[in-house]
């Protein structure tokens, strides 16, 4: 008999620490399609912000940590795990955990005095995690469909989803793809194929491929630079608005504490949503204005 | 030993600010760089063998580079048996105190150039206009900004920040001070007309034409012109002296290199396939020939250039100058190339400017003027790294512990806490109670003057709102629900919620009665794994 298919968390520390209810709607709708969802509770942060920053010894601390967490297994369970999904809650931490990882612990392994051994042997480990790490809707759009074709996961969990009966044609909304789900996973049609099945048509903004200004901790050193080039984005933004487009959408928190920081500032409270709640508001049905906008309002009410 | 390059001037904050304050300049910027990014795409769209082409460009450029000092001695040799001169310069002064000899053996009084970033780099006007020499740029844009007393802000189109309507008003001070008819009205063939009538007097007046130089062909010492106005050739050839200043990064082994090579910059750069003049110089006028300088010099300046050969920075030798990563970089086209202070601006000039100018020369362009979108390593057609020598470059300037003490003290105790977690638990708590001064109706908003936030929180709470650490985190809520007490991982138990299902009461439900697994393998799914650091 199949083993109920397992998928391992990767929420990230915005996600953890700001919007958790992205985590829970990855949970939510993860489950709904018959996965078995696992958490590894011992993950921190990939160490994007500090890598980013130049601070390598200090990013490979929490890489290393990244990797030990998702290493963990049942005893006896050790080999599984290596074919378990990690699903990513960001295009950029899955990016920093594929592309950068194993270069920087290999790299910092060698810096602390270690033997190659070691440091090969942390290459292979972070290597091994990369191989897995994959960006939420990457994973939905590639791999559900296969997860469900087999019946033992049970014939009521969805393919796609299905929009609320009180709904009319795809519901509009404005996508962002973030730069490094862009240029790094040069992934930008997936998500729109996941906004599609559900129930939502994502319209890219004009210069799609413009950062919004978010840059991890460039954002905080550059305030002034980082929100101009936000309220940029945010003009381009008026267009898909114009348009009807009932929310944004992305799959990066980053870039949506940054838009929506932003347009909360200038007292606009234009809903943005990750794509995560996204999804699970549709399966729910509630991909109307009004999920929405409860679905975006919750955010101000988790401090 | 790093090079030298102009000071950047003033403060990084104040060039900052003074280009977010000018909407006209980001009006400016905007337009040329979406229009030359558009010409690039468009160019390349109809371009069948466009990409293909790039890549041998790439590996003949790379191949050149990696013989640089071969190519240079060979270029060397073959410029001279054509009667011409060359002379190595390390850095401004060589290329300064050669160019003034020239000048004073020749008497002369009068020079024309054309564009050229190397004459820029070493500030080679102020030093001919403080030895008494009379300069006059001939490239439209750089005459523009000649006369504004300014710097180019963009690679390729130096003037790219100014507006037809300024360049009017330059142009009539211009004309009142020549006592010349000024321009008829702001349209470019007015503008254009104005500035070829000025300039025409320059030409024939002229004792020394001074330019740049896009490529050298070592096999056959032979200089390369690219320009699209014509005033390459004019700077080149009507004057009797010709001196042309190159970066020894401009060597190419052979002219099917050059052809491989010639087309990228006007594909990349403005979307052209070739630009409207190619101009290739070998030596000065010949008995048989009927134009042409009685002399001609070829400064090859390095200024640290060739300290990268052999480094991990050896692609950015293959950089052409073609300012596609600037077109597309967010950061340049939001606050233009003066901002840089360096007259090498936009993603290449935040890796060339520390290279050439040395590590502590401008510190806050690696920093500051990047958000790693990577756009410019997409656009650059010698896929020179850009984003990861920014982030060499910042690690470099982490080891000099350039950045504040506070700053490092910062990074040092977060990531120390957040490499367990344990200490990551720690900082919710902290933050949590950090913030609580901060909270207005459940998200953390302005600032009050009274209570500056600290460091990280100020920096974003400047200029956007905030939502606080949540009361209770995804890694509290699975362990409410999911997991035990002791932070154990642990697997889902939730049954597939059916659309429609009230999803909050699922969250909310507390442990005890939510509902029951209905696991198809039979096997209970509650929680069987424990936190364990794997060395």
């Amino acid at each position: 008999m199949p083993q109920t298919p397992r998928v391992q968390l990767f929420v990230t520390c915005m996600v953890d620490l700001f919007r958790p209810r992205v985590g829970i709607a990855a949970v939510r709708l993860l489950e709904r399609r018959g996965l078995a969802v696992e958490f590894p509770m011992a993950q921190t942060c990939c160490g994007q912000f500090a890598f980013n920053a130049g601070h390598h010894k200090e990013a490979a601390a929490m890489g290393r940590q990244l990797v030990r967490a998702f290493e963990q297994a049942t005893p006896g369970d050790a080999a599984a795990v290596a074919d378990v999904p990690v699903i990513a809650l960001s295009g950029s931490c899955a990016a920093m955990v594929s592309h950068e990882l194993p270069d920087l612990l290999e790299r910092d392994a060698l810096d602390r005095g270690a033997a190659r051994a070691t440091a090969q042997r942390w290459r292979r480990r972070a290597e091994s995690l990369a191989r897995r790490v994959v960006e939420l809707s990457v994973w939905l759009e590639r791999d559900v469909a296969r997860v469900n074709s087999n019946p033992a996961e049970g014939s009521t969990a969805p393919t796609a989803t299905q929009p609320g009966p009180d709904t009319v044609g795809p519901v509009p909304v404005a996508w962002h793809t973030g730069c490094h789900m862009r240029r790094l996973l040069q992934v930008t049609e997936p998500p729109i194929h996941v906004l599609e099945a559900a129930g939502a048509a994502g319209h890219e903004l004009p210069d799609a491929d413009q950062c919004c200004g978010f840059g991890g901790t460039f954002a905080l050193s550059e305030p002034e630079l980082s929100a101009a080039m936000a309220d940029t984005k945010l003009q381009a933004l008026a267009t898909p608005r114009a348009d009807g487009a009932a929310c944004l959408v992305s799959a990066d928190l980053g870039c949506l504490l940054q838009l929506g920081g932003r347009l909360q500032r200038a007292g606009d409270t234009y809903p943005v949503l990750h794509v995560a709640e996204l999804v699970d508001l549709a399966d729910q049905g509630e991909l109307t204005p009004l999920g929405i906008a409860r679905a975006a309002e919750a955010r101000g009410g988790e401090g | 030993m790093p090079g030298v390059l102009p000071p950047p001037g003033t403060p990084w904050k104040a060039r900052l600010a003074h280009a977010l304050a000018d909407t006209t300049l980001q009006g400016a910027i905007s337009r040329s760089t979406h229009n030359l990014a558009a010409q690039r795409d468009a160019a390349y769209a109809g371009y069948a063998r466009g990409g293909e082409l790039r890549d041998a460009a790439r590996a003949a450029k790379r191949a050149s580079v990696a013989r640089l000092d071969e190519l240079l001695a060979e270029c060397t040799r073959n410029v001279e048996a054509h009667g011409g001169y060359v002379v190595r310069a390390a850095g401004p002064d060589e290329v300064a105190r050669y160019v003034l000899d020239v000048a004073r053996r020749r008497g002369a009084r009068r020079v024309v150039k054309s564009k050229s970033m190397a004459t820029e780099e070493v500030e080679l006007n102020a030093r001919l206009e403080a030895a008494g020499l009379h300069v006059r740029e001939t490239d439209l844009g750089e005459y523009i900004i000649q006369l504004a007393h300014e710097r180019p802000s963009h690679i390729i189109v130096p003037a790219a920040h100014k507006t037809r309507g300024q360049i009017r008003e330059i142009f009539d001070r211009e004309a009142r001070s020549a006592a010349a008819a000024p321009p008829a009205d702001d349209s470019t063939p007015a503008l254009t007309a104005f500035a070829r009538r000025q300039l025409r007097e320059a030409f024939l007046a002229a004792d020394i034409g001074i330019s740049g130089g896009n490529y050298l062909v070592a096999e056959t010492g032979t200089l390369v012109l690219i320009t699209n106005e014509g005033n390459g050739r004019m700077s080149t050839s009507l004057p009797p002296v010709h001196i042309a200043v190159v970066g020894v990064d401009k060597v190419l082994a052979t002219w099917e290199d050059l052809g491989l090579v010639l087309q990228q910059a006007p594909l990349s750069g403005t979307g052209q396939r070739l630009t409207t003049y190619v101009s290739l110089i070998s030596g000065p006028r010949r008995e048989e020939e009927l134009d042409g300088p009685e002399e001609f010099h070829l400064i090859l300046l390095d200024n640290a250039r060739r300290e990268l050969l052999g480094s991990e920075f050896e692609d950015v030798l293959t950089c052409i100058r073609c300012g596609a990563c600037l077109n597309v970089c967010p950061v340049f086209r939001t606050i233009g190339g003066h901002a840089y202070g360096s007259i090498y601006s936009g993603p290449i000039g935040v890796v060339l400017t520390p290279l050439l100018g040395g590590i502590e020369h401008a510190p806050e362009l690696p920093k500051s003027a990047c958000s790693l979108c990577y756009a410019c390593r997409d656009a650059c057609p010698m896929t020179i790294d850009l984003p990861h020598h920014i982030l060499s470059l910042r690690v470099m300037q982490v080891r000099r512990q350039i950045e504040p003490a506070s700053q490092r003290f910062t990074v040092a105790l977060w990531s120390h806490l957040w490499a367990s977690p344990g200490g990551y638990r720690r900082t919710v708590r902290l933050a949590r109670l950090g913030q609580r001064a901060y909270l207005r109706k459940g998200r953390l908003g302005p600032v009050p003057r009274y209570l500056p936030a600290p460091g990280l929180l100020g920096g974003w709470l400047a200029t956007r709102d905030a939502p606080p650490v949540a009361r209770e985190t995804f890694h509290e809520w699975w362990g409410r629900h999911r997991g035990r007490s002791d932070g154990s991982t642990g697997r889902s138990t939730l049954a597939p919620a059916v659309p429609g299902t009230d999803p909050s009461a699922l969250a909310q439900a507390p442990a005890g009665e939510r509902p029951a697994a209905p696991a198809a393998d039979g096997a209970t799914r509650a929680p069987e794994r424990t936190e364990r650091n794997v060395p």
